[in-house]
């Protein structure tokens, strides 16, 4: 249904094309490799300011034009900082595909403007201020900042006010010159396009591109894989519950595997919902997988009234018990898979989709996976690697709980 | 792409069922889009909630399988499903593989015509429910539409969804069951479909299980927004101060609705939106700022919203409303054009997902009674001049508004 081309620019920059002759629309991004964790304690939460940043200025382009720039030509377009990766998109029309890619190559070489700094700065702080009033944000910061102690892992994307006020231009322009080069950047394009038709494209806006060196090797963290942290904070009214239990990382074998579980477990129609939702404990009670580049966990989080808490935190422990001790069957795992099936019908037909799946795989394997690929991942998936994931990957043993909201619980 | 002359089909069923496909023969999956013409404006004024309450528990039983067989059985035809409850109708979603479509039909009319409301799902619902209203206090942005809403539609389409706590508490298995009855039944659905869909088949298939379905029921007439203007501010310890305006619209069937849709892009819609680019790019007040509208069936709304914190509300409540009652002043053939591009260059690229292709035309059902095919929608965008826009705004004036704050600040006094 669809094809890649992958090839690398003389200067090092990695194009990958996936040539989807079935859409209408073209869907671009650079990825750069490099995102919170990269950061240091003097630095935190640089990648994503800088990613605002990037909208502000560069040699041909102050921000007035480049936001015109995106809206002339009807794009719907944005970009994404996270733990791992930043990430700029554009999805347009097929017709409309040099313009977007050279706009947005035009922004990986910003001016970063020194007149927007420091009014881009009060932006951020008001970005951290509306996410201060989320509790689900206090509980995934949280944590992170206990799971991964003393690991660049537990520094929060957005960073905190107080790092914020301190960064400095002359910061950020150095962090930059050392991550948005063409050994740490990837041109993504997916949709209707050719193969040579994209690559000359990328050759034109990205050609003369500095080479530069690749960000720096990460270290793995040591995980933290027992203990409880509480957060009290008496202006919210639910309490806020979740245990991590370690995972194998996004570029495991058993990928797909963790995967299934964390849906049987607590995505739709899943043994949360029936045992704990539709038992009245709470009205979200899920599990989400979390994956990095090097480590993994099973995110089991709540959210309930206060008083609810014990149950919350001992429903979800006795679906653990109960997993651990009859596994899973056959029907689940069927289930699963034919859900992610239409799920993967769905992404074949969106450029956009393609894009996001494509910067995650080339971020963690450095070559994409086709739908039909994952497919078979899937399909790969049975009752037998569950339970041999279940063995290596215990989910009832250990685990780090954090609570946050109007409750000091659990009590020290 | 859609390999027919006629890509539309648009049928009156037996029964008053209306039926629309969008017939896109080469795309891998097909959608449904089920709409039940009632919701909480339908709702008795002491049972505000019940919608709610219906859509939660009229698929957690039927008279052949418990609600969580159900489940397993759209599962099993990896069929993605969803429900939601609105101000006028009930929407029940699906996507599945096109050999799944009969199947998929067959389940919903298995929990839509025999649902049996078990006692104890009821009670659950009501619990989550209030578990909800508890949720809500931590959500200032729904918080504050939920105020304005109240204010600015009136007491019939300004409900929220999860009504009171005393009005939820009222409500037993009795009041659920009893509103399926009164509102549920063949005259009242509309059906929309896209993908790989046999027409013929989907229209076979919605008589046999649908047509006879409870012929006493017969459709509504929409109500009427009731609009107050006026300042109200809520205090809650938040860290931003959050900000809620509202004002009556066109309805989407109003000749005019093509040129408040381009007036709202140009105001508030992508980074070069005037709100955006004077509120946050050139003073940094906020994070997000952003301008929209919604509709009742019948009616219009215009939306702005934005958030700040306490120390920089007052400029940021100021430049908003200097932004809208400067509209009519200095609007450029290059901002026109400009919104123009943006709205049918998405309409395009988003038209490759066959979801956005079925939601399109349940919108359609829903507002106009018959599919708007997307080139005429574009081309209606395409004729707005800035005339039009001028005319538009003198004749639906802005100065009496609706606004709502909430927040650990004063309200702003400009």
């Amino acid at each position: 249904m669809s094809q890649f081309h992958q090839q690398r620019l003389s200067n090092g920059l990695t194009v990958l094309v996936e040539t989807m002759p079935h859409v209408t629309g073209v869907a671009v991004g650079f990825l750069v490799r490099t995102g919170a964790r990269d950061e240091t304690p003097a630095d935190a939460g640089v990648s994503h300011f800088l990613e605002h940043m990037c909208f502000k200025g560069t040699d041909k382009r102050g921000w007035r034009d480049i936001t015109i720039a995106f809206d002339d030509i009807g794009s719907t377009y944005n970009a994404m900082t996270s733990k791992e990766k930043t990430f700029y998109y554009g999805w347009v029309r097929a017709g409309d595909l040099a313009r977007q890619t050279e706009l947005l190559a035009d922004m990986m070489r910003s001016t970063l403007p020194e007149a927007e700094f420091e009014t881009e700065k009060k932006v951020i702080l008001e970005e951290i201020a509306m996410s201060d009033d989320q509790i689900d944000r206090h509980l995934y910061d949280l944590l992170h900042e206990k799971f991964f102690a003393g690991h660049p892992l537990r520094w929060p994307v957005l960073g905190t006010t107080e790092t914020i006020e301190k960064l400095t231009r002359a910061q950020m322009l150095d962090y930059f010159r050392r991550r948005y080069n063409a050994a740490n950047m990837v041109l993504i394009i997916a949709g209707h396009v050719t193969a040579s038709a994209a690559m000359k494209i990328a050759e034109d806006v990205c050609g003369h591109w500095p080479a530069g060196v690749a960000r720096p090797d990460r270290q793995p963290p040591s995980i933290v894989k027992r203990g409880v942290a509480v957060l009290p904070m008496d202006r919210f009214r639910q309490q806020a519950i979740a245990m991590a239990v370690p995972a194998p990382s996004a570029t495991d074998d058993d990928n797909e595997v963790a995967e299934t579980v964390a849906s049987i477990v607590g995505g739709s129609n899943s043994r949360f919902f029936w045992k704990i939702v539709q038992a009245g404990i709470a009205p979200v009670a899920s599990a989400y997988r979390v994956d990095y580049c090097d480590c993994g966990f099973q995110l089991l989080y709540g959210f309930c009234e206060p008083p609810n808490a014990e149950r919350l935190v001992e429903a979800i422990q006795r679906e653990l018990s109960v997993l651990a001790r009859e596994g899973v069957t056959e029907d689940e795992v069927m289930r699963v898979r034919n859900r992610r099936r239409t799920a993967l019908a769905l992404e074949a037909e969106a450029p956009y989709h393609r894009l996001m799946q494509l910067a995650h795989d080339l971020d963690m394997f450095g070559v994409p996976r086709s739908v039909e690929q994952r497919l078979a991942e899937l399909d790969a998936v049975t009752t037998d690697r569950v339970h041999d994931y279940l063995k290596r990957w215990p989910m009832d043993r250990e685990h780090y709980l954090v609570s946050v909201g109007p409750r000091a619980w659990p009590e020290s | 792409m859609h390999g027919g002359a006629e890509p539309y089909v648009h049928r009156t069923l037996r029964g008053g069922i209306e039926l629309v496909v969008e017939r896109l023969p080469d795309r891998p999956i097909a959608a449904l889009d089920i709409r039940i013409l009632a919701g909480m404006a339908d709702e008795p004024a002491d049972k505000l909630g019940l919608a709610f309450l219906v859509e939660q528990t009229i698929n957690k039983g039927t008279a052949k399988r418990s609600g969580q067989e159900l489940s397993d059985a759209f599962d099993r035809l990896g069929a993605l499903h969803g429900s939601s409850a609105g101000r006028e109708s009930f929407g029940f979603r699906c996507t599945c593989l096109p050999d799944f479509l009969d199947d998929v039909v067959a389940l919903h009319a298995e929990f839509l015509r025999t649902p049996t409301f078990p006692e104890e799902s009821c009670e659950v619902a009501k619990e989550l429910a209030l578990q909800e209203l508890t949720a809500l206090e931590d959500d200032p942005g729904e918080l504050s539409r939920k105020a304005l809403s109240l204010r600015a539609y009136g007491p019939v389409l300004g409900r929220h969804l999860y009504g009171e706590r005393e009005t939820i508490e009222r409500i037993g298995r009795t009041d659920i069951v009893g509103f399926w009855q009164r509102n549920f039944g063949a005259a009242r659905l509309q059906v929309a479909a896209a993908g790989r869909v046999d027409a013929e088949r989907l229209a076979d298939s919605l008589e046999k299980h649908f047509s006879d379905w409870n012929p006493s029921v017969v459709r509504a007439t929409s109500p009427a927004v009731e609009f107050s203007a006026g300042r109200w501010h809520a205090h809650k310890e938040l860290e931003q101060q959050y900000i809620a305006i509202c004002w009556p619209g066109v309805p989407m069937s109003d000749a005019a609705h093509p040129v408040e849709r381009v007036m709202l892009t140009i105001l508030g819609d992508g980074m070069s939106s005037r709100l955006f680019a004077e509120v946050r790019e050139r003073q940094g007040l906020v994070y997000w700022v952003g301008a929209w509208h919604e509709h009742p069936r019948t009616a219009g709304m215009i939306h702005l919203g934005a958030s700040s914190t306490p120390a920089r509300c007052e400029q940021t409540y100021v430049t908003l409303l200097r932004e809208v009652d400067r509209l009519a002043d200095d609007i450029s053939a290059d901002e026109l054009a400009r919104a123009k591009t943006q709205i049918i260059a998405r309409t395009e690229t988003h038209g490759d997902l066959t979801r956005a292709r079925v939601s399109e035309l349940a919108s359609d059902l829903f507002y106009y009674g018959r599919p708007i095919p997307m080139a005429v929608k574009n081309a209606q965008v395409q004729a707005v001049s800035v005339e039009e826009i001028r005319g538009y705004l003198s004749e639906h004036p802005r100065d009496r508004r609706c606004v709502v704050t909430l927040g650990p600040a004063a309200p702003p006094a400009a």
